[in-house]
């Protein structure tokens, strides 16, 4: 079966202009997300993975310009829509965002209840406008969604306020105000990096299992490779910008086509035994307003040659829906990239 | 031989809450934390001890009574043989001196209006100088940003000029400025990139080979602790649950526990796949801990025994312990 895409990101090309100083945060990033599929973005801070998760929702501050590109999200272009539509009708409904620390996200004076019931009532005034029903029809469902995510008697936990709970259901709290069954795509930015590794794999259980339930899709940010392992169906990695590479995660992960995936990959100290050392890439990502000439990683990467500083790297398919943009690519065959 | 560095016997930190006033007045129960509950390890020099649990398990505590940075109720310190707990001020701040530690939050434990160079200073001045030295501070300064491989430079820069992991260099350098024999390292690497960490550790692991330093590892990342420590610790609400040789632990896991926390991590290589053992619930709190077992409220495996009897902790052969029923037939 062909599943038709729900995201796609065209030429997506983003600059924060502060004062004098241009910084080109998304770079020609495209790519597109099917329906019920988990994309997983990763790469160093810094290289604009939380910037596209926001530029999707366009919650981008002011000093960000989009300079070019388009992002058709069920075939509508969300950079055409007014700001209206796009708050009646996207964020927080078709739309939803996790976030990496639950409890800024949660306002701390407020019981759960009211914060899970504010979402549930505006979701009800846009879907059927003119009629605002009091706050105590949605107890019930805001009882539903927490039991949803888990929570133990949820019915008296709903009046707790949130210093009430741990970091694990503070962060289930917020998955049962982001997904429903009117969510399509769920963006989740570093959501399980603040918690233990036994919530995490608890966490991220209940993301995969709500997005089955509905048919949400997840673009999934991190810096974690080994939770995207096992959760994504395809694997981005960004670079000052741009997509490095792109392609299934059992391609990516195991047969890296980039270099600077390669050197993820080796740095991790999963992979090594004690005493050996571990692959650190020499220097720094590049500011994004200095960033060098070519191939952004050339600097850094063991295996750059002339053409990296004079040519900038095209995202290629190298094999079929595996893109890598290297120069060398070609040139190298199928030789793997040994850092050490 | 080997020589032990640090030898803890039946460690207690307890907290106390609701001894003040009005709990007095209003007739409050005292509620007792139970931080570090009895616990007992041994460091041995120039090795590295992991330790890992969940947030809330004890393991800073632990590692901060230590350092006397909180008082423990009963049991000891060994370290060198002479016992921590019983140090006067004296001995203490020589204690202190050979002992170091790096925090987990970097920028939060440098003062942001003095430059590194002051921050890096400030312990070389503090020490006893032997009359004989005659290097300058800023000698010496510039030497340690060097052996953490950041630019001399660096010296006039306040903190907020680097990146996270430049200031956890800047940690590293300041916890080896007084050429210490042991340094807890509280997750070092926590916030930082995978490229970042890799750095970190590699240039921890130089120190250790160049300088003999012990280190205490406190940290939930399992796979930096199998990658960073000779002997681990496992610690829940308070206790010790296994402990051993890494190697040993992570072949032949012992504690239910153990077994779930090692199989929650996240893998990118798809060989040793594993099954992730979901555990339900949350660590319960060390106020009012679960009677007999204190996993049971979590523990896939639970038997009757565990609700009444409290595990004591089995060698099971080779160094390795494990405080579990299951292991005692």
């Amino acid at each position: 079966m062909i599943s038709e895409p729900l995201l796609e990101v065209s030429n997506l090309t983003l600059d924060y202009n502060l004062g004098n100083r241009k910084m080109r945060a998304l770079d020609r990033i495209s790519f597109s997300l099917d329906k019920g599929q988990v994309l997983g973005v990763a790469g160093e801070s810094g290289c604009g993975k939380s910037t596209l998760g926001l530029a999707i929702l366009r919650l981008l501050p002011r000093v960000a310009e989009i300079r070019r590109g388009a992002v058709f999200f069920n075939g509508t272009d969300l950079l055409k829509l007014s700001e209206k539509q796009m708050e009646q009708e996207i964020r927080g409904q078709k739309i939803t965002m996790i976030f990496q620390v639950p409890q800024n996200a949660l306002n701390p004076v407020f019981k759960i209840e009211t914060q899970m019931t504010d979402i549930l009532r505006v979701q009800d005034k846009y879907q059927n406008p003119g009629t605002r029903k009091p706050r105590g029809d949605f107890r019930q469902q805001a009882i539903e969604r927490l039991e949803s995510t888990g929570i133990a008697d949820p019915e008296a936990r709903i009046s707790n306020y949130p210093f009430e709970f741990s970091g694990g259901m503070k962060q289930r709290v917020m998955i049962g105000m982001a997904l429903s069954s009117g969510t399509s795509l769920l963006l989740a930015d570093e959501a399980t990096t603040a918690l233990d590794v036994t919530i995490e794999a608890q966490i991220n259980r209940l993301i995969t299992k709500l997005a089955a339930e509905y048919g949400t899709s997840i673009l999934y940010v991190t810096h974690n490779l080994g939770v995207l392992a096992e959760m994504a169906d395809r694997i981005m990695i960004m670079y000052a910008g741009r997509i490095f590479e792109m392609g299934q995660t059992r391609f990516v992960l195991g047969d890296p086509r980039h270099p600077y995936s390669a050197a993820l990959l080796e740095s991790l100290p999963s992979r090594q035994t004690r005493g050996k050392r571990l692959l650190a890439i020499p220097g720094f990502v590049p500011p994004l307003d200095r960033l060098p000439s070519g191939c952004s990683f050339h600097p850094r990467c063991a295996f750059a040659e002339d053409i990296c500083r004079q040519e900038v790297p095209p995202l290629t398919e190298v094999a079929s829906g595996h893109w890598s943009a290297c120069l060398l690519d070609q040139k190298r065959g199928r030789q793997k990239w040994k850092w050490s | 031989m080997e020589v032990e560095l640090i030898r803890i016997r039946n460690l207690k930190t307890w907290f106390f809450q609701g001894k003040g006033l009005l709990s007095k007045w209003f007739g409050q129960g005292l509620k007792i934390v139970h931080a570090v509950d009895g616990v007992s390890l041994t460091i041995r020099k120039g090795h590295t001890f992991g330790l890992v649990g969940e947030s809330g398990c004890g393991k800073s505590t632990l590692g901060n009574t230590i350092f006397r940075l909180v008082e423990p109720l009963e049991g000891e310190i060994l370290f060198q043989g002479r016992d921590v707990v019983k140090m006067n001020q004296k001995e203490l701040r020589r204690f202190r001196q050979q002992a170091q530690i790096i925090f987990q939050d970097q920028f939060g434990c440098m003062n942001p209006r003095m430059t590194v160079g002051q921050i890096i200073a400030e312990p070389l001045m503090m020490r006893q100088r032997e009359p004989e030295s005659q290097k300058s501070i800023e000698q010496e300064v510039a030497e340690l940003l060097n052996s953490v491989n950041l630019d001399p430079d660096a010296a006039i820069k306040f903190p907020n000029e680097f990146s996270g992991g430049q200031a956890r260099r800047i940690g590293v350098a300041r916890a080896i400025a007084l050429n210490p024999m042991f340094i807890m390292a509280d997750e070092p690497t926590s916030g930082l990139d995978i490229s970042t960490a890799a750095t970190i550790l590699n240039l921890m692991q130089d120190l250790q080979d160049k300088l003999d330093i012990t280190y205490l590892w406190v940290s939930h990342n399992l796979n930096q602790v199998k990658y960073m420590s000779d002997d681990m610790g496992v610690m829940y609400l308070g206790k010790m649950v296994e402990m051993g040789r890494t190697s040993e632990v992570f072949n032949h896991k012992a504690h239910p526990y153990t077994q779930a926390l090692i199989s929650a991590v996240p893998r990118v290589s798809s060989e040793q796949q594993e099954q992730t053992i979901f555990l339900e619930g949350e660590i319960p709190s060390p106020i009012n801990p679960p009677s007999g077992c204190y996993f049971r409220t979590r523990c896939p495996q639970v038997f009757k025994r565990c609700e009444e009897e409290e595990p004591p902790l089995l060698d099971l052969g080779g160094e390795h312990f494990c405080a579990c029923h299951l292991h005692d037939a």
